[in-house]
């Protein structure tokens, strides 16, 4: 039998959300037995202790008060960070000799990858780092790179200051209260994860993560009773769930909608817009990052999200990319303290500008964005199967890298990079995969060592589709 | 083994390298020193004949690596110290002052920084010491054992940096992955986006 406290909740509540009050523990049951509730299969807190919300607090004043544009090299505070890093990780110690002049030689200070902190994570994690807290989240992303990246709960608080900072842009200023919805997040996949939430640092405020899914919401018409009961105060989601989101006529009055995870049509935003009468704003993510960015008001590109975070475009060798031309975004800085990210090539490209914006925002504007292209397979059956799916499936099995092409006959070859010492079982690849896209669909399974590794003039692209793009 | 000059010649002339052979050294399309070229004249004033381009070739970087860079800025300082007078008059130490720029220098510029074999009085005579033991010398005024023993103490200081975070790796490296594999089996922390 479950203990209480104060606040009503039990005690494997409180060791998720240690700081949960009787009016957030009661919001949460509202959304929990909710008597129109998707199927909910998972449970989550925040991990968030006291000295976390003050921390959360000093971060927003920064976020909104300390904007400004800097070409060329990152901040002072972004060096300190640099200059303690480079004396004490094991990866940059390699790379980076004693006395390396961070300032004069910024241009040559090796990039480091998304393979780096996909092989070798001890050598990237700091070895002072208080470990107590460590939580990670998996990704196979845009790279094809399976990827366990480790996170700290209150790097990942910071990203609701974000989340109100991009609100504010856009001229809203959300009230956060025990008893509302503050957000509500979509998608529309095979598989993922749906749970309710109130986060400690909304002050109690509501959240759910559901999925447009017939097994999650069998009768759509509760799907719209839940948002309608809930009434959330923006929605997020990928593109794919937000354009189910309307297909399944859920009525809402969001005062925004914010598109993350890939790229938004123009197309695509526009119906949401007029459908759901507000902003919808593109927000550029990356999981081993955090938030990178957000859609310029003014629409001059994507302006770089916070301070804390320095971004290039850079060349295959690692130089700047000439200005009037687009290289792969490189991020310095950010807030987790498991990862400290010195020139991250993203897998992204593009632009960065800046100077003045209409927007008012001082802070340089990536333009241009592309290696976030939406793709979207087809199963046996002709239903849509979402790349998120395919990379969910094959981490599964040990593997550095995938690539995973549908071709026009829907048939389907999977490029596979096992893990050093870890030789995979084809089969079970083949067969986890037949059993996503359903019986009949055709698929082979390559075992390539030299995936992603030595030629510079091919990038793995993890997904690709010659089947007919969606609207 | 030879006796060569002073030592504190040596390391008053590092100390003393004029800006030209600091400047940015050439790797493809960007950097302003041509390295393979001055390595090219310094073993001309060396005695060493007209050079042949190949034989200097392997300064002719063509691709940013991570070291790569470091080595070359070291390359062009151990070139203006092996141009010292001491080395020419001797008209004899050509093939080796190419040898030790091609390979003498490779490890060191894993660890330290050019601009600290300028700046830093240890590595001026690290650096001095490695490039008598590279043409068979000794500093004048010094025994062979007791030039290497200094040579070697001077040496282990930077590379002990490193090889005691490598040496700690494994374990840690062991470690850590069981807990990010734990954690992996746990839920995380909820996200208001994902990505």
């Amino acid at each position: 039998m479950s203990e209480f406290n104060e606040s009503g909740a039990p005690l494997d509540r409180l060791e998720r959300s240690p700081l949960i009050t009787g009016a957030g523990y009661r919001m949460l049951r509202r959304i929990q037995e909710h008597p129109r509730a998707p199927r909910w299969n998972y449970v989550v807190g925040d991990r968030l202790v006291a000295e976390d919300l003050e921390a959360v607090d000093r971060f927003r004043r920064t976020v909104f008060e300390n904007r400004a544009s800097r070409p060329g090299l990152p901040p002072p505070e972004i060096m300190d960070r640099v200059r303690m890093w480079i004396e004490t990780i094991p990866l940059f110690l390699e790379r980076l000799p004693r006395g390396f002049d961070l300032e004069r030689d910024w241009v040559h200070v090796p990039t480091m990858s998304r393979e780096d902190v996909a092989v070798r994570p001890e050598d990237i994690v700091p070895p002072q780092a208080d470990r107590s807290r460590l939580i990670v989240y998996d990704t196979s992303g845009t790279t094809g790179h399976a990827l366990v990246v480790p996170f700290h709960p209150r790097a990942i608080a910071k990203n609701h200051a974000l989340m109100e900072l991009v609100l504010a842009r856009y001229g809203l200023r959300p009230e956060f209260k025990p008893g509302t919805m503050a957000c509500i997040n979509v998608a529309a996949r095979a598989h993922t994860v749906v749970y309710p939430m109130v986060f400690s640092v909304w002050n109690q405020a509501g959240f759910a993560k559901v999925n447009f899914h017939p097994r999650v919401w069998p009768d759509p018409q509760n799907a719209r009773g839940f948002f309608s009961d809930l009434a959330p105060g923006f929605v997020t989601g990928d593109p794919v769930g937000l354009a189910e989101m309307m297909r399944w006529d859920i009525e809402v009055r969001p005062a925004a909608l914010v598109s993350t995870a890939v790229e938004l049509g123009a197309g695509l935003r526009d119906r949401l817009a007029r459908r759901y009468g507000c902003p919808v704003i593109d927000w550029y993510s990356t999981t081993e990052t955090g938030p990178l960015a957000y859609a310029c008001p003014a629409g001059r590109g994507m302006h770089v999200i916070s301070p804390d975070l320095h971004v290039e475009a850079l060349d295959p060798e690692g130089w700047p990319a000439p200005e009037d031309q687009p290289g792969e975004l490189a991020v310095t800085g950010g807030r987790n303290p498991f990862l400290p990210l010195l020139r991250y090539r993203t897998g992204d490209f593009g632009r960065i500008e800046t100077g003045p914006c209409p927007c008012g925002d001082p802070m340089p504007r990536i333009m241009d964005l592309s290696g976030r292209g939406l793709v979207l397979f087809r199963a046996a059956d002709g239903s849509r199967v979402n790349p998120v799916d395919v990379g969910r499936t094959l981490r599964r099995f040990v593997l550095v890298q995938h690539e995973f092409l549908q071709r026009a006959d829907g048939s389907c070859r999977v490029k596979i990079r096992p893990a050093p010492g870890l030789p995979p079982d084809p089969e079970a690849v083949r067969d986890a995969l037949i059993d996503l896209f359903g019986a009949g669909a055709a698929v082979e399974v390559v075992v390539d060592e030299g995936l992603g590794r030595g030629d510079s003039d091919r990038k793995v692209v993890p997904y690709r589709s010659e089947i007919e793009a969606p609207d | 083994m030879d006796s060569g000059p002073m030592i504190e010649a040596l390391t008053r002339r590092l100390a003393e390298c004029p800006p030209d052979f600091l400047r940015e050294p050439r790797i493809g399309g960007h950097g302003e020193i041509d390295t393979a070229a001055v390595v090219a004249d310094l073993l001309v004033d060396l005695g060493g004949g007209p050079v042949d381009r190949q034989q200097v070739g392997a300064f002719q970087v063509q691709i940013k690596e991570n070291h790569t860079r470091n080595w070359l800025r070291l390359v062009l300082l151990g070139a203006w110290l092996c141009h010292f007078d001491w080395f020419r008059q001797a008209g004899r130490f050509a093939p080796a002052v190419l040898r030790f720029l091609q390979g003498g220098l490779v490890e060191l510029s894993r660890f330290v920084s050019s601009d600290l074999f300028v700046t830093d009085p240890d590595r001026r005579e690290e650096m001095a010491r490695l490039c008598l033991a590279a043409l068979g010398l000794t500093p004048l005024g010094e025994r062979p054992g007791q030039a290497a023993d200094r040579l070697k103490a001077l040496g282990s200081v930077e590379r002990s940096r490193v090889i005691a975070a490598t040496r700690k790796k494994e374990a840690r490296a062991r470690k850590l992955r069981e807990e990010m594999a734990a954690q992996k089996a746990r839920e995380a922390a909820a996200k208001v986006n994902h990505e």
